[in-house]
């Protein structure tokens, strides 16, 4: 499957930016509830009335009776782009309240239905991915740079050092990763504030993967090191710090784009599936993973397919992420000597 | 049989180092564990005196670690506060579930990927194997939490398959091929689960390594004496392309015991999942690492079997060895 | 007075190897040691200024000793005197200043360049790497060189990789002049050239020693070729020098085996050049 990196880094973007400005495109806040409308199926934007086609789409109240929801057809509710809302503050710096769509009170617009406590789908959903996504690629960069410092001292020293080194990370892949995930997790404090789960579950995730980064990195160096050029090099008298700076590190940064590529969506799922457990982001913040564990109630199952839209974001995200690492990958392989 | 001795060394170094980090991680957990049970006023202060004694807290760090191991290695995993009992039977009755899953499925997905692998490395470049090749590329990418919740949702759904346990109510009334039947039914879901997420893994490894195969000059000669394409593949190929798809076994398996414990929450199948699952949330220390003891167990094992048919299937190691000395 | 001084300096030998020896060791933990002698006993010297071509067959040690006199690696038993200093047995950090005096030129130089790196930043690494300046001063210099050795300023900014056998071998010359060095060792660096590209080459090396007053250590298998640039040549063969002198008296007595054999190639072209032409030999 060769299809254009280019394309899919636009997709990377365009996800990862409707990510970034959830604040902008979701009309609620995550943990704004609506007790009055659990479950509510998604609403239904139409154009057409009694009075024909309007360009401005609209909406119906939607109100529990009984045990469905009916649209109350009285009245309708024109959608209006740019409106004011609730305020919202975007990467945490710059505040605002004009949202992408708004509906004028008291219906509100559930693009992808609402959850048990009658929360926004869609607004979680983009809140969500803030943190799911966040915690991939910031645990992605915590094992590469763990693996990329291990990988090179031990590619790069060799002898008694490469092969501890090198043992342990053969330890740490032959674990059941998952398990060993878990365990870690079990050992630490389980109760913390949103923040420090974040950060924890970041370094948790991000350091038990250091293993394999490490062993492709220690690989590159040890061919590197070894090339005439370095050599050449150390003989016009280049410090250790030299060689590995401008001849070495270069060469591993085709091998460390792809495991980047390709850890981001495996960090995103562990993440995903850690706060499914109950073991990760807790509530009230929405996380992809903990915004599916609701799932797991046999009801909530098999009547509301809405609340699986994490899931389908879970695959996008892995499969345009995947594809970049398979297209990367068959570039560096076309690129090396 | 120089070489199985080296692998089983290294299990053994393996494992030593896994018994370690767990014994660290026991070590390193904030607060000591036994101040913890202490605040439980469910458990007595003189239980909890005889087990500092027992597990010689005041003693150096190497002297408790090999206490540690030893009575690991006796099978006393320690005890459990939320079950009330002993570690080792909560988890060996669980274990027993979690292999015969991961096993069925790791027979499965080799059952399935390896001629599957060979028949689209024979069909190189046509329709069957660029299908095949997106297919795979879909499951690979695919979140195994995902497949898990929408296998599940499927079978709730259609109601196909019996959804969570491993018995039915009654199960004791079943004749002995109903009780095969449950089970089987039973284990449907989770070993679908199971297989549908690292079958795309192996094939494409086995796949690789059959096309390597295929190109090699002694096949085109065998082709040229008019071998049919079949036998050429199965006889002659396949049995050099195992090679590199048995050290893959190890892997798989790694992925298959790893995995399986998040398909066992999801499905709720009786393994050792739910089991440590539980565990942690309600810190039950002593059971998790005992939980994870084990699985480390069972992959070492996995491997060093690997290594076993691996000595078995290439003779290239077993001349090998002559020639290194 | 003044002459005789000259004489007197130009006589002083700018490299003078004695008794150099350079062992290897096979096997390790599980194995039995075998110990190799690469090279054995070697003396020669170079006068300031001239050339003396080290020849031998593949395996005879040449490039060893090569590698010892430019401290790459070290020797086991004898001395290296340059100028006035034994670099033998110098440490690492010693060894700074001669690394700049002493300058090596492979038979490759492709693979000692990184693919990577512009032809501009190949000739000014070294520069950097001893810090001889600022960047900029460290570019100006490289380019000045460059043109010297007749790399177009043009293609400073192209890959080393986009250049062919000879321009590459012009770099080589070019980055390994940057530092102002007294000596150059040639390993074979005249080897897979095409004849005229080898012309050039030869004639750029001796415009270059004239111009920069260097000591030349040529290290090659091809003795008639040598005859051209050295003064002094000395045969190797099994990891010792089995005959040295003066070039002209190599060439019209040969004493030992090896350098018989050596010469053998040119001799039977020479005899059969001669045939075709009909001229006597």
């Amino acid at each position: 499957m060769r299809i254009n990196t280019l394309v899919l880094l636009l997709a990377l973007a365009i996800l990862h930016l409707l990510v970034i400005f959830a604040g902008f495109i979701a009309p609620y806040g995550p943990s704004v509830q609506n007790r009055e409308l659990p479950y509510a199926p998604p609403t239904r934007v139409h154009f057409v009335d009694t009075s024909g086609f309007h360009l401005r789409p609209f909406v119906y109240s939607q109100t529990l009776t009984l045990d469905s929801y009916k649209e109350d057809r009285t009245r309708e509710y024109p959608l209006h782009l740019f409106a004011r809302g609730e305020t919202y503050t975007i990467v945490g710096i710059f505040r605002s309240n004009i949202h992408l769509f708004q509906v004028a009170e008291p219906p509100r617009i559930f693009l992808f239905g609402a959850d048990g406590y009658g929360r926004d789908e869609f607004s979680r959903l983009l809140y969500g991915g803030q943190i799911s996504l966040a915690a991939g690629i910031l645990a992605t960069l915590l094992s590469l740079a763990a693996g990329t410092i291990i990988g090179t001292i031990s590619g790069y020293y060799g002898k008694w050092v490469d092969e501890s080194l090198m043992g342990s990370a053969e330890l740490f892949l032959s674990l059941p990763w998952f398990y060993f995930l878990i365990a870690v997790r079990a050992f630490l404090p389980l109760h913390l504030s949103p923040v420090e789960t974040f950060l924890l579950l970041i370094c948790v995730i991000g350091l038990i993967g250091w293993a394999r980064p490490a062993r492709l990195v220690r690989g590159v160096v040890l061919s590197a090191r070894s090339r005439n050029f370095v050599s050449a090099a150390r003989g016009f008298g280049a410090s250790d710090l030299y060689l590995l700076r401008r001849h070495i590190f270069p060469e591993t940064f085709g091998v460390l784009l792809t495991q980047a590529a390709l850890l981001v969506p495996q960090y995103v799922a562990a993440e995903a599936t850690l706060s499914f457990f109950g073991l990760g982001v807790s509530e009230p913040e929405p996380s992809w993973g903990n915004m599916l564990s609701t799932l797991q109630q046999y009801n909530v199952l098999v009547s509301y397919a809405w609340l699986l839209t994490p899931a389908a974001a879970l695959v996008i995200t892995s499969v345009i992420y995947w594809l970049l690492a398979d297209a990367l990958h068959s570039r560096l392989k076309s690129h090396s000597i | 049989m120089k070489y199985l001795l080296r692998r089983l060394l290294r299990a053994a170094l393996l494992l030593i180092g896994v018994s370690a980090l767990c014994f660290l991680f026991t070590e390193m957990a904030p607060g000591s564990f036994f101040d913890e049970m202490r605040l439980n006023p469910q458990i007595s202060p003189e239980t909890v005196t005889a087990l500092r004694a027992r597990y010689g807290l005041d003693q150096p760090l190497i002297v408790r670690y090999s206490r540690w191991m030893a009575s690991v290695v006796r099978g006393d995993f320690g005890y459990s506060i939320a079950y009330n009992s002993p570690v080792a039977p909560l988890l060996w009755t669980r274990a027993k579930n979690t292999l015969l899953l991961t096993g069925t499925a790791t027979f499965l997905v080799w059952l399935i990927a390896v001629p599957l692998a060979a028949w689209t490395a024979a069909s190189h470049g046509r329709w069957l194997d660029k299908a095949a090749a997106v297919v795979s590329s879909v499951l690979i990418s695919v979140p195994e939490i995902v497949i898990a919740i929408a296998l599940l949702a499927l079978a709730v759904r259609t109601r196909l398959v019996p959804v969570g346990g491993m018995r039915s109510l009654g199960f004791q009334e079943f004749s002995t091929w109903g009780q095969i039947q449950d089970i089987a039914q039973r284990m449907v879901l989770p070993t679908a689960v199971l297989v549908l997420s690292s079958i795309a893994v192996v094939e494409r490894h086995v796949r690789a390594s059959v096309l390597e195969v295929l190109q090699m000059p002694y096949i085109q000669a065998a082709r040229g004496l008019g071998i049919s394409r079949t036998r050429l593949l199965f006889r002659y190929a396949l049995p050099v392309a195992a090679n590199p798809a048995i050290s893959l076994f190890g892997f798989s398996l790694a992925t298959l015991l790893s995995g399986s414990l998040l398909v066992e929450v999801v499905t709720g199948w009786p393994g050792l999942g739910p089991l440590i699952l539980d565990a942690t949330l309600s810190r039950d220390l002593l059971l998790v690492i005992g939980g994870v003891l084990l699985s480390a167990l069972f992959m070492v094992a996995g491997n060093f079997i690997a290594d076993v048919l691996l000595l078995a299937f290439d003779p290239r190691i077993r001349t090998g060895e002559s020639h290194a000395n | 007075m003044g002459s005789d001084a000259r004489v007197a300096k130009s006589a002083q030998p700018f490299l003078r190897v004695r008794s150099l020896t350079k062992r290897y060791v096979r096997g390790g933990v599980l194995q039995k040691r075998i110990h190799v002698d690469a090279v054995r006993g070697i003396d020669l010297e170079i006068p300031a200024c001239k050339t003396l071509a080290l020849v031998g067959s593949s395996g005879s040690g040449k490039s060893t000793v090569a590698r010892c006199v430019t401290r790459l690696e070290r020797p086991d038993a004898g001395e290296i005197w340059v100028g006035g200093t034994d670099i033998a047995g110098l440490a690492n950090r010693a060894l700074l200043t001669f690394r700049a005096a002493i300058q090596m030129i492979c038979q490759d130089a492709v693979t000692s360049m990184n693919p990577r790196f512009s032809a501009a930043e190949t000739v000014e690494e070294p520069l950097l790497i001893q810090r001889r300046g600022a960047a900029k001063q460290c570019r100006q210099s490289a380019l000045e060189i460059m043109s010297e050795v007749g790399v177009s300023a043009d293609w400073a900014n192209r890959s080393v990789m986009e250049f062919s056998g000879g321009q590459r071998q012009r770099l080589a010359i070019a980055r390994a002049l940057v530092l102002q060095p007294k000596l150059l060792v040639l390993d074979e660096a005249l080897s897979g050239l095409d004849l005229s590209t080898e012309a050039e080459i030869i004639n750029l090396l001796l415009d270059v020693q004239a111009a920069h007053s260097l000591t030349y250590l040529f290290i090659s298998h091809d003795l008639p070729l040598m005859a051209r640039l050295a003064d002094t040549i000395a045969v190797m063969c099994n990891g010792t020098i089995v005959e040295q002198g003066p070039k002209s008296q190599l060439l019209s007595n040969p004493s030992h085996p090896e350098t018989k054999s050596l010469l053998l190639p040119a001799k039977i072209f020479q005899k059969k050049y001669a045939e075709m032409l009909g001229v006597s030999g």
